[in-house]
């Protein structure tokens, strides 16, 4: 394992947690340390315990573990909700000066920091979390001066006096630990590199992706955890001739979103839960109408409005299956944060070339995470745009019938048409969620129904056959044991490796970024001995499918409490399935 | 196609299958012969229509087209709108599609004020369905699901307009051809959402809302010397339920679409072949 170091600040909803983490994650990606952050929160805006916990080290981290180096506990229940993830060598930064007497177990270091004086003494007592900060550079032996350019990023705009107090606040956090105690037993030492890293999380990297692929049209709906999606595009898809709408529903804004694509703009819906359901309704008709377009949903806990603030992966079947009738359609779900960028880019290309919706399925775990990477990950030189069929005005002669009508429907070997947007000479055509014929006419006719169908279902054969559906592998490529996982999963079971390893046990992980068309893993399944998927649900909907594909039985790892695995935990759960008997 | 554009060319080879004496015949012809007439052509106009009988209208007229599900029109025509402002927007659906349905987007799509042109075929009844109550309905009226009337006052779509900051309000006769086509005109030529309501009448579920009732009933505002840039006295027709009333109830001379409120001006079917030029921008924001 690397050597990490696990750091972590709570208190109540509305104490600037959020902010504070940040800060403290962007100092240390600028000492060119790897941060891989998680949330915790309630659906409450003011009130209510809300944690921001940073894992950093030299290697890169993906995912999060049971333990905490560094607390900075702002109130009594930050240190009770995260008793289990303290160790001896946990230091539990408080405030003993705002009446409380934090009750913290003997084996772990109190650090006593009068955080609201000291905040007081800098210009305000609003910086106390800042000075936290700087105790907390104390502790673990890092340069607070790392700090100054996240304070600068985030305080810059409020004038140079602001930025002054809280590098004041922090340094005077600093001092005050370094001449009050002596902590060099805890043995922190926070290593730089001069690597410099981009910090972002995935609903950031996803809304990126998407102004990458030239997406112009953003309409969406606030909901929780997508709505940070169109907060991202809101402000930055103008400078590319874009605009976001915010719609009065998600009734509307899908029909929106359909309406820009229609119009020839890439265009892009975003929701989570309730949200999804009502979408459903033009499931149907962004595929009949042949309409590129990106439909994205990132999960929340459900069913109903259920844990709006916590993790599932629950919507798999609604992607695959959500719709009246039968809706040919593609499901992309981004592994990593970094594939959000590149799997939206793929949507956008996807939805265009075989003009259908394409589901991009995210989750919240992985919308509020934040991850560094090197910038060159996000090559923009490497991104390629694919209109598919859009046709030219001198390419719509072509696809003109004898009265020199459009036939925007036009059945084609690969099931694919030509495109005509407004404005294309001699394309006008109508377009309609009931059946139709090739020029969109309504039809109830029993062969042009049928052929309108297979031709529909045909975009996805040649999809199948023409694109590289494939899988992520880590492990042990020829381990008897397969362990197969979807979505946001991927970090904590390649982390899980590691401890398994250390163990003597030997696995092969397969991660699926597809869900439609998939990859076939038939021979993989079959070749192992044991196979464990796993999942953020309680039903295995993945299991399902695999099992659907395979006639295999395959053991389940289900997580519904509303939190993301953690290696740790995914390995035990790990080690005790392969002895654990097939479900019959 | 450009200027010799003739009202036909709107019209698609497909027989409507209204029934004969539909009131959507009459509210077609007049909005294909005021697009023709406003200098547009099929090739540079997209029409959205609802479900419904009326929604039938895409069907029946030539141009860019999306016939799409019940009562969401709006929301289309809104992101065809945004996503190119240089093509000219009409949405088209039935009192059902619009007032029921879809009333929460048509207060949006009021308040909005996006430069499309509304058009809603009144028949003050579901026709496709065979005969319910409309929320335009009087509340007396008989149907199958409401066999002592809706026992409800009926929606009036031009007072939810005027309350929703709506910067053009008209109503029209189907059978009025001539001022119908002159009103519709005028909703195109607006800058910002032209919502024209237009009594269409049923022939076959609806006898009291007749061709004969708005031929005795209809005042013309024009004729009556009405102001449309007078907000109280659109306010006093609108909110007059004694009479039926055709003309330009309400147009805000300072109407300002929402496209140029925020700056939406460019064609966004246009992009780049692979990411924008300075792209890497987006990266190094989160340094
Ligand atoms: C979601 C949904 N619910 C119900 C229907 C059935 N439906 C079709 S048309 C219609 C009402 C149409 O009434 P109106 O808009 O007044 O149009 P008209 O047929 O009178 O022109 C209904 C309820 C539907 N197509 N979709
Ligand atoms: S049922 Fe009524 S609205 Fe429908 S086509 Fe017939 S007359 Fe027109």
């Amino acid at each position: 394992m690397a050597e990490d170091f696990n750091w972590a600040i709570g208190g109540e909803a509305g104490d600037g947690i959020d902010s504070t983490g940040k800060i403290f994650a962007q100092a240390l990606s600028r000492a060119g340390r790897h941060v891989f952050t998680s949330k915790d929160f309630a659906s409450r805006i003011r009130g209510g315990y809300t944690a921001y916990k940073i894992r950093t080290a030299v290697d890169s981290v993906d995912s999060v573990v049971d333990r905490l180096d560094v607390l900075v506990a702002l109130t009594q229940r930050t240190i009770d909700e995260n008793l289990d993830e303290l160790h001896e060598g946990s230091a539990i930064i408080y405030d003993g000066e705002r009446s409380w007497e934090a009750e913290i177990p003997e084996e772990m270091t109190a650090v006593d920091v009068p955080l609201n004086s000291l905040a007081e003494e800098a210009g305000g007592s609003i910086m106390r979390n800042v000075v936290a900060l700087g105790a907390a550079c104390a502790i673990a032996n890092f340069d607070v001066e790392y700090l100054d350019e996240a304070l600068e990023k985030r305080f810059g705009g409020k004038g140079s006096k602001i930025v002054e107090n809280n590098k004041e606040a922090a340094r005077l956090g600093e001092e005050y630990v370094e001449e009050n105690y002596d902590l060099d037993h805890l043995g922190y030492d926070l290593e730089t590199t001069d690597e410099d890293y981009v910090l972002l999380n995935g609903n950031e990297a996803l809304g990126m992706g998407a102004l990458a692929a030239g997406c112009r049209f953003y309409a969406g709906y606030p909901i929780t955890p997508a709505t940070s999606i169109m907060e991202y595009l809101t402000g930055r898809i103008e400078q590319y001739g874009g605009h976001v709408v915010q719609a009065e529903d998600e009734l509307s804004a899908i029909n929106m979103a359909l309406g820009g694509a229609r119009a020839g703009a890439r265009s892009m819906t975003a929701t989570s839960g309730a949200g999804i359901d009502l979408m459903t309704e033009t499931f149907g008709l962004v595929a009949t109408s042949e309409t590129p377009l990106v439909i994205v949903d990132v999960q929340r806990s459900g069913p109903s409005t259920g844990m709006p603030t916590k993790q599932e992966q629950g919507d798999l079947n609604m992607a695959l299956y959500g719709g009246h009738g039968e809706v040919p359609r593609f499901v992309v779900a981004p592994t990593t944060i970094d594939e959000c960028f590149w799997k939206a880019i793929e949507a956008f290309n996807l939805a265009e070339k075989y003009q259908t919706p394409v589901f991009l399925i995210s989750d919240l775990a992985m919308s509020v995470t934040e991850q560094t990477f090197p910038p060159e990950t996000f090559d923009m030189d490497a991104v390629e745009i694919d209109r598919g069929k859009l046709v030219d005005q001198d390419e719509v002669d072509e696809w003109l019938d004898e009265q020199g009508r459009f036939r925007a429907h036009a059945d084609t070997d690969d099931g694919v048409s030509p495109r005509a947007i407004p404005g294309t000479i001699d394309g006008a055509h109508m377009s309609t969620g009931l059946e139709h014929d090739e020029l969109g006419r309504r039809t109830e006719d029993q062969d042009e129904r049928v052929q309108q169908v297979d031709k529909r279902y045909r975009k996805v054969e040649t999809a199948r056959n023409e694109e590289d559906w494939a899988y992520r592998e880590f492990g042990n490529p020829d381990a008897d044991d397969l362990v197969i996982s979807w979505g946001s999963n991927e970090g904590a079971l390649v982390e899980a490796l590691e401890y398994l390893e250390d163990d003597g046990i030997d696995v092969r992980v397969i991660s699926v970024p597809y869900i439609f068309p998939r990859p076939d893993l038939s021979e993989e399944i079959e070749a192992a001995e044991d196979v464990i998927v796993v999942e953020c649900n309680a039903t295995g909907q993945f299991a399902d499918l695999l099992e659907h594909d395979t006639l295999t039985r395959v053991k389940r790892i289900n997580k519904y409490t509303g939190v993301r695995f953690k290696a740790d935990e995914l390995a035990e759960e790990i080690t005790e399935q392969l002895s654990a008997e097939v479900p019959a | 196609m450009s200027s010799d554009v003739r009202f036909t060319d709107f019209k698609s080879d497909k027989q409507p299958t209204w029934c004969p004496g539909c009131g959507d015949f009459g509210t077609m012809n007049g909005m294909m012969k005021a697009l023709a007439e406003t200098g547009n052509d099929p090739d540079n106009t997209f029409v959205v229509a609802g479900i419904g009988c009326s929604g039938k209208i895409g069907t029946y007229m030539h141009s860019y087209a999306l016939h799409g599900v019940h009562g969401r029109a709006l929301p289309v025509g809104t992101g065809v709108k945004m996503a190119r402002p240089d093509i000219e927007v009409m949405v088209a659906g039935g009192d059902g599609d619009g007032y029921s349905i879809g009333a929460g987007h048509f207060v949006h799509a009021v308040r909005r004020n996006v430069d499309m042109t509304y058009v809603v075929m009144d028949n003050r009844i579901y026709g496709l369905t065979k005969g319910q109550a409309s929320p335009t309905s009087r509340s007396d009226f008989e149907t199958s699901t409401t066999p002592e009337g809706p026992k409800q006052p009926p929606v009036n779509p031009l007072a939810l307009a005027l309350a929703s900051g709506a910067s053009f309000i008209a109503q029209s006769f189907a059978s009025d051809a001539l001022r119908h086509q002159e009103i519709v005109q005028q909703a195109i030529e607006h800058d910002g959402f032209g919502f024209v309501n237009v009594f269409s009448p049923c022939v076959t579920f609806n006898d009291v809302d007749t061709y004969d009732y708005f031929r005795d009933n209809l005042v013309d505002l024009d004729e009556e010397g009405h102001d449309p840039s007078d907000y109280e006295a659109a306010k006093k027709v609108i909110l007059d339920s004694d009479k039926e009333y055709q003309g330009v109830m309400y147009q805000d001379d300072q109407s300002v679409p929402y496209h140029e409120q925020h700056g939406v001006t460019e064609d966004m079917s246009d992009i780049p072949d692979g990411a924008p030029e300075d792209a890497m921008d987006l990266v190094r924001e989160f340094y």
